[in-house]
């Protein structure tokens, strides 16, 4: 390489700095949630009779529907950052996405309070404490999804630079995709087997 | 260009809340410097107990069989979370990633200096446990539940006492070090794929930097379920949960399981930046490049992959089937491959080189040649039908020191003697780090050597008073435990030439050149210490990182920042 040439190009980055730290944060994030799961996997295989007979069945239709509404918040976050342009500064879908997202952890907490107001709480039995932890944790990365998809609102506001804009969609919609896509798979698990 | 912009700035965010990574990276030196020191002090006082038991410790008093417990448990924690990790991952990290890559600081400064914080709380944390009512935590380093819950401790606490227990404060103290290394870790991960100099591409980059990136890639990947696993522990000290509760249909293995699938590549996450730093001095000091660069990466990836497949070795004794015994005996000793591939190619890298003496050196060599005592007695204990037998008794604790000792202090001494020029822009006294380094090699010998004969004949090591126990202690075991104590005195006592002359040679030693070992590595090619943006003149390379014995030129090595005459 030319010694000129070499020092006068800038570096280039192929996948910004932001855009690798969340890919490897949400990494971490994915073996924490695999430690929980197998944790629940390898309880119930060994548990006498899991869910308990005598504990309050989990609302199973009406999280069918909430889980329905996050996946929709998916595909709108999915729209907006296909669509979104610098100049019309267009925010409907991302609010519709928080919407969506704070819809969806409002019918988890009452859903949570009927289940306490039934007897079902982290002591009554393991099962109710490993689904509390589960959709708990799970809860916890929600809601800090809403404040990144809200920080992101607000920052947008302020950036002019597309380059910028498209990197900080990227980032903070990918966290949001991974909390979605979670939820499946916890549903399954905790809610239907 | 931001670093070109000189301003001035006040003492605090100079020093205290400093985004520089070469602060930031003295800062976690000294932090667990200080950490080493009380988990030293713990070590010196239940050494005593065992050699002297019921005697007044000097200094201390005397140590009743609770404070035994307390003082062996947060020993363990304090010298693998608060000393290993910040010195060797994240002050190594911080201190060198940067200058070697060519980089002007770290991708993330803000989150640097909220690791380094989150570390100074975890801190506090964990030496707070020590003064709240129950004690600090007392069920071993491995915080195994139920010994970890309070509920099995004949108490029933309410939600605050619970929080402020020995056990939760523990839990807590480790949470906040995760996320400090956590942050850490994705910092240098990308610092290495995004800020490195034109022309270092992968196979330019350091061994060390190597090591660290794999170290935190590993780190990463087996945190989560320790994360985990300690959530659940919390729940279970604090709310009242029964995760690992059998009497509730819990199980106290599961936590086995997920601490050891974090606890065990967590030694390896201690162990590749310590060799990585050897990789870098054995090379200078050999004055030759280092044997077989790229074998010694794909060995480290190797062996981050087996890392974290064979963490049931920890269990052998806790109730695990014999198939699955099997499995994880034949992927520990298989982990010892890629090892031994790593340790020739130093070996090789030795031979026929015109080696140098020098203090940094002889740390390194110290280094080897000890971690093959540990490493060759972990084979031992890899197979599940002699660790069965040797399980929780003095032999493993010497295995065990043999290998973190040489890796956190061997290799933590070597890197401190080989980069404090470069850093403090100060020289070391060559004769005191010397006699340190003679005083600590026989010292640590004399402590735990013997130890490994104390374990074979069935001493365990979570007893603090054997007058219960006569048979497991007779002759010669007995003067066995007292040579090991006086062996932790003398070793504990020779660090304070190390000090002396850390302090010392900060205020009066002499100023050092810019490149005083003639290395070819970046971090050589600029000021000693470097300014604040590291390298006045962005650096371009043109060289892999070990270009010594060049036989055409004045110097006998190339920079990797100059171009060479003819290719």
């Amino acid at each position: 390489m030319d010694a000129t040439i070499s020092a006068t190009i800038p570096q280039r980055k192929i996948i910004s700095n932001g855009m690798i730290a969340m890919v490897f944060f949400i990494a971490a994030e994915a073996m924490f949630f695999a430690g929980l799961i197998s944790a629940y996997i390898v309880n119930r295989s060994v548990a006498d009779a899991m869910p308990v007979i005598q504990q309050p069945r989990l609302p199973i239709e009406i999280t069918a529907i909430n889980s329905l509404i996050l996946i929709l918040s998916f595909v709108t976050l999915f729209l907006f950052s296909k669509k979104y342009k610098t100049e019309s500064k267009s925010f409907f879908l991302l609010y519709i996405t928080i919407i969506f997202g704070a819809v969806f952890i409002g019918v988890q907490g009452i859903e949570w309070v009927n289940l306490l107001h039934f007897g079902f709480s982290t002591s009554s039995s393991i099962y109710g404490a490993f689904f509390y932890t589960i959709i708990g944790a799970h809860a916890v990365h929600v809601i800090a999804g809403l404040i990144i998809l809200l920080y992101l609102s607000l920052s947008l506001k302020k950036d002019k630079s597309l380059e910028s804009v498209k990197n900080k969609i990227a980032i903070c919609s990918l966290y949001w995709y991974f909390v979605v896509s979670v939820w499946p798979i916890l549903y399954v698990l905790v809610y239907l087997t | 260009m931001e670093q070109l912009t000189h301003h001035k700035k006040s003492f605090f965010s100079q020093y205290i809340f400093s985004t520089d990574h070469k602060v930031i990276g003295i800062q976690y030196f000294v932090t667990g410097m200080v950490m080493a020191a009380v988990g030293g002090f713990l070590a010196y006082v239940f050494r005593y107990n065992l050699a002297f038991p019921g005697a007044k410790i000097p200094f201390f008093g005397e140590l009743s069989a609770q404070q035994y417990n307390e003082f062996i448990t947060c020993h363990g924690m304090i010298m693998v979370l608060w000393v290993a990790m910040p010195i060797l991952i994240s002050a190594l990290g911080n201190l060198i990633i940067p200058l070697q890559i060519g980089a002007d600081d770290m991708a993330f400064p803000t989150l640097n200096m909220l690791s380094y914080w989150f570390f100074v709380v975890s801190c506090i944390v964990l030496l707070a446990s020590f003064f709240v009512p129950g004690g600090a935590s007392s069920g071993g380093w491995t915080l195994y539940p139920p010994l970890s819950a309070n509920a099995y401790r004949n108490t029933n606490p309410d939600f605050w006492s619970a929080l402020f227990s020995g056990n939760s404060m523990m839990i807590l103290a480790v949470a906040l070090e995760i996320v400090s290394m956590l942050m850490g870790g994705i910092n240098f991960l990308v610092t290495s794929i995004n800020m490195r100099a034109p022309g270092m591409t992968p196979f330019r980059v350091p061994i060390l930097v190597w090591f660290l990136n794999i170290a935190s890639l590993d780190f990463m990947f087996s945190v989560g379920p320790l994360i985990a696993g300690a959530v659940m522990l919390l729940l279970d000290n604090v709310i009242g949960t029964g995760f690992y509760d059998p009497a509730r249909g819990g199980d106290p293995i599961l936590f086995q399981h997920l601490f050891w699938f974090f606890g065990h590549p967590e030694v390896y996450v201690i162990l590749l930046p310590s060799l990585g730093a050897m990789a870098e001095i054995i090379s200078v000091f050999s004055r030759k490049p280092i044997f077989a660069y790229k074998t010694i990466v794909y060995m480290a990836l190797i062996s981050s992959v087996l890392a974290v497949m064979v963490w049931a070795h920890h269990q052998f004794v806790s109730g695990i089937d014999p198939r699955m015994a099997t499995f994880f005996s034949v992927g520990t000793i298989i982990i010892s491959i890629p090892f031994a591939g790593i340790f020739l190619s130093y070996m090789a890298t030795l031979w026929g080189g015109s080696i140098r003496f020098s203090v940094p050196m002889i740390w390194a060599l110290g280094f080897i040649g000890l971690f093959l005592i540990g490493g060759l007695t972990g084979l031992f204990l890899g197979s599940n039908s002699f660790d069965i037998y040797v399980h929780g008794t003095y032999f493993v604790i010497a295995h065990f020191h043999y290998t973190l000792f040489p890796i956190v202090f061997f290799g933590g001494f070597a890197a401190f003697y080989y980069w404090f020029p470069k850093f403090s822009g100060k020289t070391l006294n060559d004769t005191l780090g010397k006699i340190h380094f003679w005083l600590t090699f026989f010292s640590f010998n004399a402590t735990f050597f013997v130890l490994f004969f104390n374990g074979l004949a069935g001493q365990h090591r979570r007893i603090n008073d054997y007058a219960m126990f006569p048979s497991l202690m007779q002759e010669p075991y007995i003067t066995f435990e007292k040579i090991s104590t006086i062996g932790t005195i003398v070793l504990i006592l020779s660090q304070f030439i190390f000090l002396y002359n850390f302090i010392n040679s900060l205020i009066r030693g002499k100023k050092a050149e810019n490149n005083p070992w003639n290395a070819a590595t970046l971090e050589w090619q600029t000021q000693s210490p470097p300014p604040h943006g590291n390298f006045s003149v962005p650096p371009v390379v043109y060289n892999g990182p070990y270009d010594y014995s060049m036989p055409d030129r004045a110097e006998d090595f190339i920079p990797q920042n100059v171009q060479s005459e003819k290719k």
